[in-house]
């Protein structure tokens, strides 16, 4: 019987259900599919590091999950706001508390469950889809088959049903602490309107944006610094931004109202009054949810934005941080003999077409290290670039990292002159060259490279080693193993150049082309996944919340509109006056983000325009990200305002 | 005085057939501008039914409404709302003020709506509410002045457009005797003084006995129709009483 009366209920209040019902299939949809592509043996044998993707994805379900299950128990409260009447006929009627609990519970887990089995299903399709897009990525095939990750729909299932009990959990505790006489009747609750002074609230604002420009500064000083202390800048700025965003959306639209209801021009225009009364409450009752709102899209479009970025910009630099097909680095002053073994190593396994062995020479007094011009051309001419030609008395600097860039420019003007071994060399006419070619200290071990005459070169100390091998085809990732295990076994008997030592620890590095691709291809796909993953959920739920604000403000709206209908405002009107009330409390939230999001946007292409290889890469990924997020919540928003204009007027002409 | 409202065989039938509720059946009568009008009825005898008809917020099964001259139950909806905001004042058993305006927001909202030039507006509103006597509440909101004052709130904003006809249904249904005696007061004065036609529905005789005529509704129909005259208010008084008897209503709230 009570299975009866809960079915009857969910068709009677669909309303309400179905923003929720939408969001949580969403969720589950999107959570099944991303664990589903984390948990993917096609996808983690890929590359050997794809377990970070797995493990991103897990981290992140945890996370989403937390805040997800805040959503659901702030749309459940809503529901139940929203039938209190009802539920306390319920129990006029007789049935107990218990009774009454139990019937909610059996209602929102057939919803819930509904949610979840349809979520899965789409959640199916949606990752054979990021399988493939991961496919794509890797150059794999395409074979497009829908599989059943049972491990990731079970990772899930958990995570709902916690999410679900811990929402029920504080509905039922609401349905017990309330009274039957409360339930009955709206206990009049003062709407009051307190307004501080205008002078406090422009205080408030002038310290959230000084808040906010401390955290840019502190962001924009966080290019500049390697170290761990980057974390704490990152953390702290983060947290005064987010702070400001929220201050911010707490103060603005009381600023703005007050405004708008200054000029008796403005406010007496047409029905500008009652909207104002209507836009002025809802500051009031939901300027709190509204600056959460503002946050939590501030947090995901900037990691939507971020993740796209960071990790096309990875994609784009992938050639560049791996310009040789192998290369061996040794900071040792070995003989150029003992490479000829690690030549014919390579070679055993892939046709080799040119190589170089050279040396870095350690210059006298400076920290820099030196590369002779012919050692220098020969690099060039396995990358296939233009040789550079420069006199006896020249020299030039290589520096393909742009952080050092400009203190290298400033030193260049500062002493065009150089003086090594007694020999006094010019800068060359083109004294910096910037092309990728530095791979893992192959060129210099700051990231960039004094380039000197031979002759200059010959009588520096020949400190360190290099090997670059250009294959006739593209070799295959393991090789890389493959060769560090070859310079670590007793196969390989390096000798030292007469007259010099061997330093106390000697490092060495190995890379290869094809394994830094694949890398590469793994660190672009968790990052932007994971980013896409988080902010595409963060969004759904922050939408939800809006419309649900709106949904609950109906029942009071729908007096106020007929207030106006009978004063002989004419329905055309009052469809146009709910679209500018639901549009300005949608979009009061969207404020900040947008405009953060848009400053970000264009302080990376300017931070970061030189790293990334790609033109036009960073606003792309901006324009991306607003794509994304517009759609989703442009659905959202229309989906409301029909809800929300359906229920004003439904009950408006009766 | 002209007509100012003349109500020609009108029918209101709610609901599908099998179960049809005949709320009015053939009511005609007619009003003269600058009247005080009483409806009275028992519970369900039509009388919401009507006001909600002549206001245009419900439209007749059968007949005419002239207003002015005007057929209402003609005009296209569009042309209602212009015909609503510029022609009536309603002012409703529960206020029905707006939570989000304070009083004197409330009372100019009928003015914005109205495209009223807005450097008028403030200097119309204090006027108003001067006469009835709400001037020293007009910046609070209407959960923090009392059911009579919110009254009278509704009440300004009704007539402050000079509509040529107020329609009042129960307005002191919610009021005590002291409060209702001034509202009621308030809307005889308006009606005399700025010569406003009201037409008010009322379920005390009390009430009633304010207006220059009544009309006795029962069962759909106009059932008996008296005019004050030039009794006082007691003497109308009395004779409202001996109608309600007459019909067998259960009037009961008889002060
Ligand atoms: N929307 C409706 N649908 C169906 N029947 C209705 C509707 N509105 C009113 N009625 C019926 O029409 C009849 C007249 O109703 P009306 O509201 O006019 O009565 P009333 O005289 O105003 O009563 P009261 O003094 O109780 O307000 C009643 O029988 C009522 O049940
Ligand atoms: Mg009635």
């Amino acid at each position: 019987m009570y299975a009866r009366l809960a079915l009857r209920n969910i068709r009677r209040s669909l309303r309400d259900y179905i923003i929720y019902f939408v969001t949580t299939t969403l969720v589950a949809a999107l959570m099944y599919s991303f664990l589903a592509l984390g948990f993917s043996p096609n996808v983690i044998s890929m590359s050997e590091n794809m377990s970070m993707l797995t493990s991103g994805i897990l981290i992140l379900s945890v996370l989403i999950a937390f805040v997800t299950s805040f959503v659901i128990g702030y749309a459940i409260r809503f529901m139940l706001e929203q039938r209190k009447k009802e539920l306390a006929t319920y129990e006029l009627m007789g049935m107990e508390v218990k009774t009454v609990c139990r019937l909610f519970l059996a209602e929102s887990t057939a919803i819930g469950g509904c949610a979840f089995l349809l979520g899965s299903l789409i959640g199916t399709g949606l990752s054979s889809l990021l399988n493939q897009l991961v496919r794509n990525i890797f150059g794999f095939p395409h074979s497009y088959q829908v599989v059943f990750f049972s491990q990731a729909w079970a990772i899930t299932l958990l995570s709902f049903a916690l999410m679900y009990g811990v929402g029920m959990l504080r509905a039922v505790k609401v349905i017990r602490r309330r009274k039957v006489v409360d339930l009955l009747y709206d206990s009049h609750r003062n709407e009051g309107y307190s307004f501080r002074s205008i002078r406090w609230h422009i205080l408030c604002v002038l310290i959230s944006i000084a808040a906010m420009a401390v955290g840019a500064a502190l962001l924009a000083e966080l290019v500049h610094i390697q170290s761990n202390r980057a974390w704490l800048y990152l953390g702290g700025a983060c947290l005064l931004i987010l702070a400001g965003v929220y201050e911010l959306h707490r103060q603005v639209p009381f600023l703005l109202y007050q405004f708008a209801k200054r000029d008796p021009y403005r406010k007496y225009r047409g029905e500008n009054l009652f909207l104002l009364g209507q836009i002025g409450r809802r500051i009031q009752s939901t300027g709190r949810t509204m600056a959460i709102v503002a946050i939590l899209l501030t947090v995901s479009l900037a990691t939507l934005f971020v993740g796209l970025t960071m990790g096309a910009g990875y994609r784009a630099n992938m050639e560049a941080y791996y310009p040789y097909d192998v290369g061996v680095a040794i900071d040792a002053p070995l003989s150029t003999d003992s490479m000829e073994p690690v030549i014919s190593f390579v070679q055993d396994r892939c046709a080799v077409e040119d190589s170089v062995v050279f040396y870095l020479y350690s210059v006298p007094d400076v920290p820099v290290e030196a590369l002779s011009l012919s050692d220098y051309n020969h690099l060039r001419q396995i990358l296939g670039l233009p040789l550079v030609s420069m006199d006896d008395d020249e020299f030039l600097i290589h520096c393909d990292t742009w952080r050092s860039m400009k203190e290298i420019q400033k030193a260049l003007e500062r002493e065009p002159e150089i003086t090594l071994t007694s020999q006094t060399l010019h800068a060359a006419q083109t004294p910096i060259m910037t092309e990728p070619m530095e791979q893992y200290q192959m060129a210099g071990t700051k990231g960039f490279v004094l380039v000197v005459p031979d002759k200059v070169a010959k009588q520096l100390l020949a400190s360190k080693i290099r090997l670059a091998i250009k294959l006739e085809n593209d070799g295959y990732p393991k090789l890389k193993g493959e060769l560090q295990g070859f310079l670590k076994s007793d196969e390989w008997r390096p000798e030292v150049q007469t007259g010099y030592e061997l330093p106390e620890r000697v490092t060495f590095g190995v890379t290869v082309k094809a394994w830094g691709i694949a890398n590469s291809l793994t660190g672009f796909t968790t990052i932007s996944f994971c980013g896409l993953y988080l902010s595409i959920i963060f969004i759904i739920l922050s939408c939800t919340v809006l419309a649900f604000e709106q949904l609950s403000a109906i029942d009071k709206n729908q007096k106020n509109y007929r207030v106006i209908d009978r004063l002989g405002v004419s329905s055309q009107r009052r469809v146009a006056l709910i679209r500018k009330e639901l549009s300005t409390v949608f979009f009061i939230p969207l404020l900040l983000p947008i405009l953060l999001t848009v400053m970000l946007v264009f302080g990376a292409q300017i931070f970061f325009r030189e790293a990334i290889l790609q033109e036009g890469l960073v606003l792309l990924c901006g324009l991306i990200t607003i794509v994304v997020f517009c759609v989703i919540y442009f659905t959202y928003f229309g989906a409301t305002l029909f809800l929300f204009k359906r229920g004003i007027l439904r009950q408006g002409t009766e | 005085m002209g007509e100012l409202l003349k109500v020609s065989r009108i029918h209101k039938y709610y609901g599908m057939d099998g179960n049809v509720t005949k709320a009015i059946q053939d009511i005609s009568f007619s009003v003269h501008e600058g009247e005080f009008v009483g409806i009275m009825g028992a519970s369900g005898s039509g009388k919401t039914t009507l006001l909600n008809c002549i206001s245009t917020i419900d439209t007749v099964t059968s007949g005419h409404i002239y207003l002015n001259g005007t057929d209402i139950t003609e005009i296209k909806e569009k042309e209602l709302a212009r015909f609503r905001r510029e022609n009536l004042g309603f002012i409703f058993q529960d206020f029905n003020l707006l939570d989000t305006l304070t009083i004197s927001e409330n009372i100019a909202l009928a003015l914005t709506i109205n495209n009223v030039s807005p450097d008028q507006i403030d200097r119309r509103v204090q006027a108003m509410a001067e006469r009835l006597g709400i001037a020293d509440i007009l910046e609070k909101y209407p959960y923090q002045v009392s059911g009579g004052q919110k009254q009278r709130c509704a009440c300004a904003r009704a007539i402050i457009n000079q509509p040529r006809l107020i329609l009042a249904d129960e307005p002191t249904g919610a009021l005590d005797s002291h409060s209702s005696q001034i509202l009621l007061s308030m809307i005889r004065s308006i009606n005399e003084e700025l010569s406003a036609t009201v037409l008010m529905v009322t379920h005390d005789a009390f009430s009633a006995s304010y207006a220059k005529r009544i009309l006795f509704l029962r069962d759909g129909t106009i059932f008996a129709e008296i005019l004050k005259g030039d009794d006082s208010r007691e003497p109308f008084f009395e004779r409202i009483i001996k109608i309600l008897t007459m019909m067998g209503s259960g009037v009961s709230d008889v002060r």
